[in-house]
């Protein structure tokens, strides 16, 4: 196993906590101080008592008592990025205790930085995709997203895509609406096929002869959009190109999910469901940890994963191996091969966002 | 301080009493804010997962109402304008309504932000120093401050006239008509920013084009005054405050140009998207004409499209203009027509097809159209006692008496 | 001879696993609890896995409810064995390249490197033609007509005649059943390159250039024994998809994207 245990740094009392998961008392812990500044002078500041109202009905949902007091501190927490290392720790500590206990099991909530000289860099073989979906179902396995059926959220698309023929008999054949291929028609009335992508195609068997397959996640574009219009910067790009979101910070404007020109975010609506025995106890602050309701997430290509040196789980999962990962600045990468040796292509290059994505073909 | 104190007090005894008309409207008003109070606490404790919004169409009714009364609130300013720059002596007479509506409509739109976020009890991650500000990246920022920054024109300048006017004292003029011109400047910059609020985004073809900022202040100038020649025709009606004949003339004749350049874009917009329709056009072209038996938003956009005509068409004809029993027709319908225009007919199909292709539905739920009304209720709560405190400055009622 | 056959069933299952054509029915995952849930890796009648606990509360792997495939490895070097000794930079001979051993199975019956099941040794064959064949045709039906280099080669090309358990490369030499790229590298070139870079092909484990990696080798992917069958995708066996997404709130079906197909006729 690459994940060996990362030191995470923590306070002595967590131990008490976390080997004992299901009593709530023991996890009740004297280190919400990191944010007793901060929350003085929220205090202190009258004309928030409204937005502090509100924060305490939303707290005030949970029974249990711990938990209450562990969201608390999670509520007055700072910006991720402009933690220190001590405060960081904390707020680490605080989830693993918090998610140790809601699902019964040990949670670590890994903080690792990006190395130095790692650039994230993904390839994608549009050639070889088959539209299996089993990235789409790896990905939820492994970074614990909402998985019941008022709330199904998957962070990758497979698009079916049609892939056209030149017939005699289609010649006639008018087809509305659309963008394609050109198989008949005339100059004023169109005719061909659509190549508007099917979401939810299900064949007994894949791939269709007919079809070509397009699966679309988050690009970590170099200039993304979604950064961009956050108006508290709970999202940013990571130095080793990953594009992450601090759920604790994530006011839930949904912004960015209009700004993404690829649709790579998705929206917690409702409280995410996340059975235990489902849930991936390998976290990370910035990744798979369990979202709340309210915030946005996406895909950081694992970034729990690829911190310690793990293929993405979409990338491993790929029954055609058409799914390629690695360091963008290693010219020796298996990426930095494909980008040499492939044909390459990104998507909507023309909306300027730089993608680490790159689909390509032999 | 003395007289501060008593102005207060005199304006909310008199706000306070009323007729049972007055108070039947604010029951009337009462009642939906009751079904408001249960639609934010379900959406406050379960989330938005009551809404009918998905991640295919994550901005639905909320953030259409809330673009609309930005367009309100700036249409204020169709009052403040001609009385102010053009010295127009009837509407100068009443100009200090306008900003007390400019206010109300500010107060809806804050209402409705907050109902749109996710997390509203995080709204403190905004306020610079204790949260971050992401200023000037991000355009909701600008929003925000633009926002905010039209609130307190309006409240310093709406309330520092009626207070001279309660003392009887004349206005500090170079105190005054500075705060005026910036108001006026700041009233186009509201809507300036909310219309590059989406148009600024790529990711989504209907929204990003130069024309909406023109577009969104167009429609503001036809929606706005509209709502305002409701509103003066009602306090003609319902109050001792005689509204003169040319403030209203003036605002039928800026709704009547503003509708027609509306309509025009829109032509503009349509002819170019669907003459050659690229992948620009879907969002245009599947609110126009639906998509494979997706057809929700048809009937809305040939409903608004139907209402905005007949509201030009009819106040182009002076004698209809003139009659002010069909002119408050024509203003609903023209305040209707451009609702759903920007509404259903803009943030909507905005969404859909998504920016990878996928065609969906929206509708709102119950529980969105609780707090949407409720809020727009809350709204004209604010308003009412807004105009009737000013009604009463303006009439005298509410003067300072020396005893 | 009873035994003898549930050996033979042993031996089909267990080493020649790429040249199962009936696919084996779903794995039973949601079966009851006794039964210990079976999926398999890359493609059906290739490698399988059975689920357990391998501690830190984290399975070996995560299969599909729905169709049986492995979705997720918590230990992606489970049960492997170093790669051998492979012309690329990295030493595979230390651990960093690792693979499933399909020959570690096969000892399993080590006489079976140079017999048949029943312990009868047949005569070594005169020559590589094709000739009717007594034993697999369940397998490889149209051994006479085999379709793989249609017509060019034949069985012997890539097995070893006097030793069964391995392959044999173009000196007549040995090649291990746990590196068939080196058999299939002999004519398909480009793709064998393209593997060694990484590529070509599927693996797991560390995405460094040098960390360490299971490869899933040709014939874990490919079934060599019917490449050019019908219904096919590049040598690819269809397969069941995961189900599609839930559709959102405001739709009830999604006819609207399949307006196409309809149209059409």
């Amino acid at each position: 196993m690459t994940d060996k245990k990362i030191p995470v740094k923590q306070p002595a009392n967590q131990q008490a906590c976390s080997g004992n998961p299901g009593s709530s008392q023991a996890c009740h812990a004297p280190d919400d101080n990191i944010s007793a500044s901060r929350r003085g002078f929220v205090k202190n500041m009258g004309g928030l008592t409204a937005t502090s109202l509100m924060g305490t009905a939303a707290l005030l949902t949970n029974s249990d008592d711990a938990q209450a007091n562990t969201e608390w501190a999670e509520w007055f927490q700072g910006n991720y990025r402009l933690m220190t290392d001590g405060e960081k720790a904390k707020a680490v500590a605080r989830l693993e205790r918090r998610y140790s206990s809601e699902y019964s099991k040990k949670v670590t909530v890994d903080s690792a930085p990006a190395k130095d000289g790692v650039l994230f860099g993904y390839a994608l073989n549009i050639q070889k995709c088959i539209g299996c979906r089993r990235c789409v179902k790896a990905c939820v396995k492994e970074n614990n997203q909402s998985q019941s059926d008022k709330q199904e959220t998957e962070w990758i698309r497979v698009l079916k895509m049609e892939k056209g023929e030149f017939t005699v008999d289609k010649m006639n054949d008018g087809y509305p609406g659309g963008y394609g291929v050109q198989v008949g028609g005339n100059a004023y009335s169109a005719s061909g096929v659509v190549l508007e992508g099917e979401h939810y195609y299900e064949p007994k068997k894949v791939p269709e002869e007919d079809a070509f397959y397009m699966p679309i996640a988050c690009m970590q574009c170099e200039k993304p959009p979604c950064v961009k219009v956050c108006p508290v910067r709970a999202t940013y790009r990571e130095p080793d190109g990953i594009v992450v979101i601090d759920y604790n910070w994530c006011i839930g404007c949904r912004m960015c999910i209009a700004a993404c020109p690829y649709w790579a975010r998705r929206f917690n609506w409702g409280k995410p469901a996340l059975p235990k025995k489902d849930m991936n106890p390998k976290t990370h602050y910035l990744g798979n940890r369990p979202r709340m309701k309210g915030v946005t997430e996406k895909c950081t290509f694992c970034i729990q994963r690829v911190r310690k040196g793990r293929y993405p789980a979409c990338v491993e999962v790929c029954p055609v191996g058409a799914r390629k990962f690695g360091n963008l600045l290693d010219p020796e990468s298996e990426v930095r091969r494909i980008l040499a040796k492939k044909r390459v292509f990104r998507l909507k290059v023309e909306a300027n966002t730089y993608p680490k994505f790159f689909y390509y073909i032999d | 301080m003395k007289k501060i104190t008593k102005f207060t007090t005199d304006y909310l005894v008199y706000v306070a009493k009323g007729s049972p008309k007055f108070y039947g409207w604010l029951a009337f008003l009462g009642a939906f804010v009751l079904f408001w109070a249960y639609g934010n606490y379900r959406q406050l404790t379960e989330g938005m997962i009551i809404t009918g919004l998905t991640d295919q169409v994550s901005w639905g009714l909320y953030l259409a109402n809330f673009v609309f009364l930005v367009g309100v609130a700036a249409g204020a300013v169709t009052i403040i304008f001609p009385a102010y720059v053009y010295k127009h002596k009837a509407l100068h007479e009443v100009a200090v309504l306008g900003e007390m509506l400019a206010i109300a409509a500010v107060v809806m739109c804050l209402l409705f932000v907050v109902n749109h976020m996710g997390r509203p009890d995080r709204l403190w991650h905004m306020i610079p120093y204790l949260g971050i500000f992401n200023w000037p990246n991000s355009m909701l920022d600008w929003d925000v401050l633009v926002l905010t920054g039209y609130l307190i024109l309006n409240i310093v300048g709406g309330f520092y006239f009626l207070y001279k006017k309660y003392n009887d004292e004349a206005l500090n003029k170079k105190f005054y008509l500075p705060l005026i011109y910036i108001a006026i400047v700041w009233a186009l910059s509201i809507h300036t920013v909310t219309a590059f609020l989406i148009n600024t985004m790529p990711a989504r073809p209907m929204w990003h084009t130069g024309m909406m900022p023109i577009r969104f202040i167009i429609t503001a100038f036809a929606a706005g005054p509209s709502l305002i020649i409701i509103v003066f025709l009602t306090i003609r009606k319902n109050t001792k405050l005689w509204i003169q004949d040319e403030a209203i003339d003036m605002l039928s004749t800026i709704v009547v140009w503003c509708l027609g350049i509306a309509l025009f874009l829109t032509m503009s917009e349509v002819v170019t998207e669907l003459y050659h329709p690229t992948e620009h056009s879907a969002g245009l072209s599947y609110l126009m004409f639906g998509y494979h038996g997706l057809t929700k938003l048809v009937p809305w956009f040939w409903g608004s499209l139907v209402a905005m005509i007949a509201a030009f068409v009819m106040l182009l004809i002076p004698s209809v203009r003139k009659d002010y029993g069909k002119l408050q027709i024509a203003a609903v319908l023209a305040f209707l027509g451009i609702w759903v225009e920007k509404g259903m007919g803009l943030m909507i199909p905005g969404s859909i097809p998504s920016p990878i292709g996928e065609f969906t539905e929206y509708s709102p739920t119950l529980i969105e159209i609780f707090n949407s009304f409720g809020n727009w209720a809350i709204g004209f709560i604010v308003l009412t006692v807004l105009l009737k405190g000013a009604i009463g400055v303006l009439l005298g009622d509410i003067k300072y008496a020396n005893d | 001879m009873k035994k003898i056959q549930r050996i033979t069933i042993l031996f089909t299952l267990l080493a020649m696993p790429p040249i199962v054509f009936a696919e084996t029915p779903a794995a039973p995952v949601a079966a009851a609890p006794a039964k210990p849930t079976v999926c398999f890796e890359s493609r059906k009648g290739s490698s399988e896995v059975t689920q357990r606990e391998i501690g830190e509360d984290l399975p070996n792997v995560k299969c599909s409810p729905t169709t049986g495939a492995v979705l997720w490895w918590g230990d992606p070097y489970d049960d492997t064995v170093p790669m051998g000794d492979m012309p690329i930079e990295a030493d595979y001979t230390k651990g960093e390249a690792v693979v499933k051993s399909r020959s570690k199975r096969m000892t399993l019956l080590p006489i079976c490197g140079v017999a048949c099941h029943n312990g009868t040794y047949p005569p070594w064959p005169k020559d590589k033609n094709p000739r009717k064949l007594t034993m697999h045709t369940d397998l490889v039906p149209d051994s006479l007509n085999l379709q793989h280099g249609r017509g060019a080669i034949w069985c012997l090309d890539c097995h070893n005649a006097k030793k069964r358990n391995k392959f044999i490369d173009n000196f007549g030499g040995e090649i291990s059943f746990d590196q068939p790229q080196k058999l299939c590298g002999k004519c398909h070139g480009p793709v064998y390159r393209d593997w060694r870079e990484g590529i070509h092909g599927k693996r797991i484990g560390e995405w460094a250039r040098n960390g360490k990696k299971r490869w899933f080798v040709c014939t874990e992917c490919h079934n060599p024994h019917d490449v050019q069958h019908g219904a096919r995708n590049s040598g690819f066996k269809k397969l069941a998809p995961e189900p599609a997404p839930i559709l959102p709130k405001g739709l009830k079906n999604a006819n609207h994207e399949r307006h196409k197909s309809e149209a059409s006729h």
